[in-house]
């Protein structure tokens, strides 16, 4: 089905449909991107699959919620990088650093593991029941564009979105540690030859990929209802993106999430009868023809 | 046996293979020498099909294979040893010639039989293990023997698979002269109307085992004919330089 | 490779003992949780043949269960087909599925191919979610068991069930075992050690793994149909990713390439299962930390950590100490 047929059939769709829709397969793509970016680079340096960065932004949400209850919206908002980076360090001393040598099968076992524990942590401090994360008030309201009302709140995720990416483009291709985690996702071993300090970029970008992970939880917050569960419905998104992407690439991230977001926003308005499966099928078209996905970090 | 026609290979604006065009009989012993960087694993690895030429043709036993995959040209008898050990490490050395043999004697995709205990297999690898020299090391797993053993593993695996002609690649590399020299009485145990074609830096080696000899340098062939008048080249002295003395 | 070791065929014969044992005696509870095992039982066996043996960690064989599940239910009510043709069927739809999965995710390796197996798993899921005649979220029932009164049993009697479920689960075994340990069996620990050399040799690896793949989901449908069985009802639930992933936590658990110990693995996680939940509402986090235990201590599993004690205690005839080893190239150079 092509946009140009459904225009000009009897469904005549105005460009208020297209504009609106554009909008929120955007918005969701943006908010994956947040998601999949910090996966991706962390696997594309570490080779270390961590399926517990669902849970990572399931505890943003909690930490953002919980925070801005008590100190407003903002406050949250801040908070949720900081507390889910605090967590990652824990996180990469107690366990990461221990299982880099390990093969992925141990790898994806352990954060498997880790995403029951974190699953149930989560039910003992916040309870069984929905958290409601407040909305700013400052960008509670529409604003008009090309004639049509949208959420300010959703803007504001395209826009933060776009400005992460941005700022990640920037600095791994302009700036000195982002030529160091270039060469060490390109050859983690003749990176430390080299007398780049792979370990301490490891941490870092660790780090770096918890936070991104714990702000995306947060400014998903007041559009969900925060709920245990949360982590585990994202991590498949998640990993589609990754994968029809190519693991470890920024342009990978970006395009995976644009075209998940896309496809499944237009799906379910086009064709819902095959909207849930439209996805899977695409990841399964991506593997067959390009079994490492689409933009892949190393040829 | 086995003929390249105008073979040709390039990654990007370097040519690997320039126009290489051999040709071997039956029962004939060659070995290909060349500098290091002279393409001649990059030419092995098309004649098995583990990479595909820009242009030419392959011809196995009168066959053009130049199109087969990697499996469809060892199941028509050709068989290759690899530079790096490329083994089933985590196996045992009978298992790994087992493996071989089952595939040879077509019992790899059977649901019901297990291929390791057929006579015709367990024959093949008595057989192959007593060639080269295995038979003390049947039940050791392959990560746990030396590096000789398993560079005379390598030959024996490409030898389980009866091939008509076979292609090694560096079968001494990496080993003392000791196994140098056992090396050489393995060749002379092989049967005489198998084709051989071995890429060696042990110039001794190859001029004590070869029929004939090839020589690359640069992806070309600059050298096709006896060992004798190899010898006598002053085009091999300059390629070759410093070892050429040893020789 | 695959072996059956005297320490296994002890294993085998002690579970076998209890199990029968146990479901001599036990009580109505009892009786659905030996039916339960015997079900997740059969799904680990087909797991571990291709994970343990082929290196091909699947995230689908939730999905393939629940596929012969929902084949076997249409096949014996709008079918209109005998539960035993409904149950060969079943296994024989399951078995395609897989063996076209298995072909079409023969490529990729690694994370890469457990995405792509959870795509094709969640890809029935939500097809069999959407379409009408799966029933949608509702499932289907009206779901019969097998008829055995021809031998005297009727199998809507627990005991019986049990029984034919330890039953089935034996033949599963014994099927996977003879598999194993065929030609094509042992081309698939070949590709799992060195896929370049397989090929090398003249195997078709794609179908050596498309085959066992088959297989596998054969067995997994098998599992699929008398989970159908047991509870007469199915819902898209069984299809779902974490079904699989709970069968691999299972795997790992038991011993991951030893066939014995995912047979343990299954009835430790049940029992354990009903244990704690009766304890604690936090069943997950108790089993999280131990999956990341198991995997952090660098054992193979329950069994696997029990069958290297064994071994290191009195070591196997047919491999050689390297002390051996060393003494023989020693002898062999002189």
């Amino acid at each position: 089905m092509t946009p140009a047929l459904l225009t000009a059939g009897p469904l005549a769709l105005d460009a208020s449909f297209w504009v609106l829709q554009g909008l929120n397969a955007l918005q969701l793509s943006m908010l994956l991107f947040l998601l999949s970016v910090g996966l991706t680079v962390i696997f594309g340096l570490m080779h270390f699959v961590n399926l517990a960065h669902g849970s990572l932004y399931a505890m943003g949400a909690y930490v953002a919620a919980s925070a801005a209850g008590l100190m407003g919206y903002w406050a949250g908002v801040l908070l949720a990088p900081l507390a889910v980076a605090a967590f990652g360090v824990l996180l990469y001393w107690g366990l990461i650093r221990r299982m880099r040598r390990s093969g992925p099968m141990a790898q994806v076992l352990v954060t498997f593991g880790l995403i029951f524990v974190m699953l149930d942590l989560t039910r003992i401090v916040w309870g069984d029941l929905a958290l409601a994360a407040p909305m700013p008030e400052l960008l509670s309201g529409r604003l008009t564009i090309l004639g049509l009302e949208y959420p300010i709140y959703r803007l504001v995720i395209i826009v933060l979105g776009g400005l992460i990416y941005g700022g990640l483009y920037w600095v791994l291709s302009r700036t000195q540690i982002g030529a160091m985690i270039r060469a060490g996702v390109d050859n983690d071993a003749m990176a430390s030859c080299l007398g780049i300090n792979v370990e301490q970029l490891f941490f870092l970008v660790f780090c770096v990929g918890c936070a991104l992970a714990g702000l995306a939880g947060a400014v998903a917050a007041p559009l969900l209802s925060v709920t245990p569960e949360m982590g585990l419905s994202i991590l498949i998104p998640t990993l589609i993106v990754i994968v029809i992407g190519g693991l470890g690439s920024l342009k990978g991230a970006i395009a995976g999430s644009l075209i998940f977001g896309f496809v499944q926003t237009f799906g379910a308005v086009l064709a819902p009868q095959l909207a849930s499966v439209l996805i899977y099928a695409l990841l399964a078209a991506v593997l067959v023809i390009k079994p490492v996905g689409l933009f892949p970090a190393r040829g | 046996m086995l003929e390249t026609r105008k073979l040709c290979k390039s990654f990007g604006a370097i040519d690997v293979t320039k126009s290489v065009s051999i040709k071997l009989e039956r029962g004939e012993r060659r070995v290909i020498l060349g500098p290091n960087g002279a393409g001649k694993t990059t030419l092995f690895n098309q004649l098995v099909g583990e990479l595909r030429p820009d242009s030419g043709e392959i011809h196995l036993a009168g066959e053009d294979v130049t199109a087969l995959p990697v499996a469809a040209r060892t199941r028509r008898g050709l068989s290759r040893s690899y530079q790096k050990n490329t083994l089933f490490d985590g196996l045992t050395v009978e298992e790994n010639l087992s493996l071989a043999a089952a595939v040879a004697t077509g019992h790899e995709s059977s649901m019901w039989v297990d291929s390791l205990t057929r006579p015709d297999v367990r024959e093949i690898v008595q057989e192959v293990a007593n060639q080269v020299n295995l038979m003390p090391y049947l039940h050791a797993k392959v990560s746990a023997v030396s590096y000789g053993v398993r560079r005379q593993l390598e030959v024996g695996v490409a030898l389980a698979t009866r091939p008509l002609v076979l292609l090694m690649d560096e079968p001494t590399s990496g080993v003392g002269p000791e196994m140098s020299k056992g090396f050489h009485d393995l060749l002379n145990n092989l049967p005489r109307d198998l084709t051989l074609l071995i890429i060696e830096h042990d110039m001794d080696l190859a001029f004590d085992v070869a029929d004939t000899i090839t020589v690359l340098n640069y992806g070309e062939v600059v050298f096709d004919g006896e060992p004798e008048a190899a010898r006598g080249s002053s085009l091999l002295k300059e390629i070759y330089l410093g070892s050429w003395e040893d020789a | 490779m695959f072996r059956h070791t005297p320490f296994r065929y002890a294993t085998l014969a002690l579970l076998a003992a209890l199990a029968v044992l146990y479901t001599l005696n036990a009580e109505y509870f009892g009786l659905e949780l030996v039916a339960e095992i015997a079900v997740l039982a059969i799904l680990v066996l087909a797991l571990d043949m291709v994970a343990g043996f082929g290196g091909m960690v699947s995230l689908c064989h939730g999905a393939l269960m629940g596929i012969g599940a929902y084949a076997y239910a249409l096949l014996t009510t709008a079918g209109g087909l005998t539960a035993p043709v409904g149950m060969l069927g079943a296994i024989a739809i399951t078995a395609a599925f897989a063996w076209v999965i298995g072909a079409i995710c023969s490529r990729s390796h690694g994370i890469y191919f457990i995405m792509a197996t959870l795509a094709m798993g969640q890809m029935a899921y939500s097809y069999v979610f959407e379409a009408p005649i799966f029933g949608g979220d509702d499932g289907l029932s009206g779901i019969s068991r097998l008829d055995l009164s021809l031998i005297g049993l009727d199998l809507n009697d627990g005991r019986s069930f049990a029984f034919f479920c330890l039953v089935m689960l034996g033949l599963a075994y014994g099927f996977s075992a003879l598999v194993l340990s065929s030609g094509l069996g042992r081309s698939l620990s070949g590709v799992m050690h060195s896929e370049q050399r397989m090929r090398a040799l003249g195997a078709c690896v794609w179908r050596v793994k498309a085959d066992m793949f088959g297989v596998s989901g054969g067995i997994a449908g098998l599992a699929g149909v008398l989970a159908a069985q047991h509870v007469m009802f199915v819902s898209p639930g069984l299809l779902a990713w974490t079904v699989s992933g709970e069968a691999l936590v299972v795997v790992i658990l038991g011993g991951l390439g030893t066939l014995v110990g995912p047979l343990v693995g299954a009835v430790a996680f049940i029992m354990l299962k009903h244990e704690i939940s009766d304890m604690t509402s936090y069943w997950h986090l108790v089993v999280g930390l131990i999956l990341i235990a198991v995997v952090m201590s660098g054992a193979n599993g329950i069994f696997g950590w029990i069958e290297s004690q064994v071994e290191r205690w009195r070591p196997r005839r047919a491999a050689m100490t390297d002390e051996e080893i060393r003494k023989r190239e020693v002898l062999s150079d002189a």
